[in-house]
């Protein structure tokens, strides 16, 4: 890589560092380190809010989406506005008015501290190896296209990271976001200035060649259970997800929850409903001129660099043979997106549609045969679509975009894995060493703890992150884990605001709506998991009310806030 | 008091703002299918 590059990409890490240390002038206690005192502006808190969500994936993995399956990948984000405006009037109110460190310490003034400890340590769990994917998966994919060794990839995300988080608590988290966001968004508008200058056609005749791959459409509104992206399930299914990620999850609820006021939490929220689908929607865009580039200039057959050495050594002439055929389809389909350029009739355009349509669909076909070789190889997903956009950047991005794109993406796991990392702290001092081992003891001490927290949760994902690479399997399984309880935990927040609801009904339920996830994730009956949440938060409620009333008396536990 | 009309009236106003938006922005997805999907 350009010495400019590097120097762009360290120049960035340091100024992280030392912002974060800056910031820590203002944490001599334990609320400001993790809500610092309740007294950020809703814009900060808003882009915060929008930086931790948006990671790395999003970034390399969206963008790849964009090229291979088109736009309407969007479809998944259409229920986080609905989300967020309910959350504004309800779940919002609830937890700044009862000014909580956590949303877990909420539920044990509603309910009983079983639960409240029960939905905190599945957030742990979750969130604990979470922390690590989000660190590996920009690093396994720079290791690859960079040529840069995996530890270095994991320690260039997670130290800088780790330090400023610990050092400067949650105002470094949230300055820093802001400042992220805004280098994530410059960056993604750069590229697509670089990708219309790089094309050799139009930006019109670009979407009209796009189209006729079908990367351009955008809504499928079939009703399908079984089919992941539709309106539909982005409506409802993705209404229930958001509502469980920024309501009942930590990393979110922390963001609002330094807000000044309910009303500045409320428009955080929204900032981040105003945002996310026109920001998506870029991100995906540029995944389709990506594919539209790669049309008039020759793509490799696998975009992961080692997976193509992988592939030539195993199996010499099958890759040849491959190989060629992909260039003679690749040699027909830019002559056909030639056409359809420069065609003027309807009838010219549409049969050169069809042309470009048939060549596509055969240069596909061999891609995905190579593809299926490397992952019978290596016993894995060859999951290509992440390093689509990174081969892209290392090849087509002039010096200073590549130092600025890799920056970026940095910027984007950084902002997660910080956000997650000041929450996995919160949650472990709070809701266990406070709740459990310590009651009792000087801030001074409780800020130590913290910090010593924050350090270990980093010192944690950046081991997960580091055996990641060789866990693939293992680390989808506990990914699926996680998405077993994610919406059970918002049935009990849901079940917080029915009157008679008890915590015999929330503890119980919680266990019901995972078990009744586990049954539709292993097939009985068979549901795509934008269905699990509503799937899991209907059960906790039907099941949790109905305890809740039949329970004797006893067993009902009312609590002070009930 | 004040600052508590001024904080809803902020909310109110930013919620039909986020509501023209998403309008908007679903609008011009549609655009781009019809226009450009063969």
């Amino acid at each position: 890589m350009h010495p400019i590059n590097w120097l762009i990409v360290i120049a960035w890490l340091a100024y992280n560092v030392w912002d974060g240390l800056r910031r820590s002038k203002n944490t001599h206690e334990m609320e400001g380190y993790f809500l610092a005192n309740r007294s950020l502006p809703w814009w900060a808190v808003g882009l915060s809010v929008m930086a931790t969500q948006l990671s790395a994936v999003t970034m390399i993995g969206g963008t790849g989406q964009g090229a291979t399956d088109g736009m309407r990948f969007i479809q998944f984000y259409f229920g986080l506005p609905i989300a967020m405006v309910i959350l504004g009037v309800t779940l919002v109110p609830f937890l700044h008015g009862a000014k909580v460190f956590t949303a877990y310490e909420f539920l044990e003034r509603r309910f009983d501290a079983r639960t409240r400890s029960l939905t905190a340590l599945l957030f742990l769990l979750s969130r604990g190896m979470s922390c690590g994917v989000i660190i590996s998966a920009p690093a396994v994919v720079f290791s690859a296209v960079f040529g840069w060794d995996l530890t270095l990839a994991v320690a260039l995300i997670g130290v800088p990271t780790v330090l400023y988080t610990m050092i400067g608590g949650v105002q470094a988290v949230t300055w820093l976001d802001v400042k992220q966001m805004a280098l994530i968004v410059f960056a993604l508008l750069a590229i697509v200035v670089t990708l219309l200058v790089k094309l050799p056609v139009s930006p019109i005749d670009a979407l009209h060649i796009a189209g006729a791959a079908g990367r351009t459409r955008v809504y499928d509104f079939s009703f399908s259970l079984t089919n992941t992206y539709t309106f539909w399930s982005g409506i409802i299914g993705g209404t229930f997800l958001m509502l469980s990620y920024f309501g009942t999850d930590q990393s979110q609820v922390q963001r609002y929850l330094t807000a000044r006021s309910v009303d500045e939490a409320r428009s955080s929220l929204l900032m981040s409903a105003y945002w996310k689908i026109p920001l998506q929607a870029l991100v995906l865009l540029i995944g389709v001129l990506v594919f539209a580039f790669y049309v008039f200039t020759r793509p490799p057959l696998l975009f992961n660099p080692a997976h193509e050495r992988l592939l030539i050594a195993a199996n010499p002439g099958t890759f040849e043979v491959l190989r060629e055929e992909y260039q003679a389809r690749l040699t027909q389909r830019d002559s056909a997106a030639r056409m359809l350029a420069v065609a003027e009739s309807d009838s010219a355009r549409e049969t050169a549609a069809r042309m470009f349509k048939v060549s596509e669909v055969g240069a596909s076909a061999l891609r995905d045969e190579a593809l299926s070789i490397v992952a019978r190889a290596t016993r894995q997903p060859s999951r290509d679509v992440n390093y689509i956009m990174p081969r892209f950047a290392i090849d087509h991005l002039p010096i200073g975009l590549l130092g600025l794109f890799i920056a970026a993406v940095l910027a984007a796991a950084m902002s997660s894995i910080a956000a997650e990392l000041n929450s996995l702290a919160t949650t472990t001092v709070i809701d266990f060493y406070r709740r459990w081992v310590r009651p009792e003891a000087s801030d001074a001490h409780f800020l130590f703890v913290s910090k010593a927290a924050t350090g270990f949760w980093g010192l944690f994902a950046c081991g997960v992150a580091l055996f990641a690479a060789n866990l693939g399997s293992l680390i989808e399984v506990v990914n699926r884990f996680g998405s077993f309880f994610y919406g059970s935990i918002l049935g009990v927040f849901l079940l917080a605001m029915i009157p008679r609801a008890r915590g015999i009904g929330a503890f119980v339920g919680l266990f019901a709506g995972m078990a009744a996830v586990a049954a539709v994730n292993f097939g009985a009956p068979s549901v795509s998991f934008l269905w699990h949440n509503v799937v899991g938060a209907v059960t906790v409620v039907a099941v949790g009310t109905l305890l809740s009333i039949v329970a004797p008396p006893r067993m009902r536990h009312p609590t002070p806030g009930s | 008091m004040t600052e508590n009309t001024n904080d809803a009236g902020r909310f109110r106003r930013t919620l039909i703002g986020v509501m023209t938006v998403q309008v908007v922005t679903l609008l011009l997805l549609w655009w781009l299918q019809v226009t450009f999907t063969k």
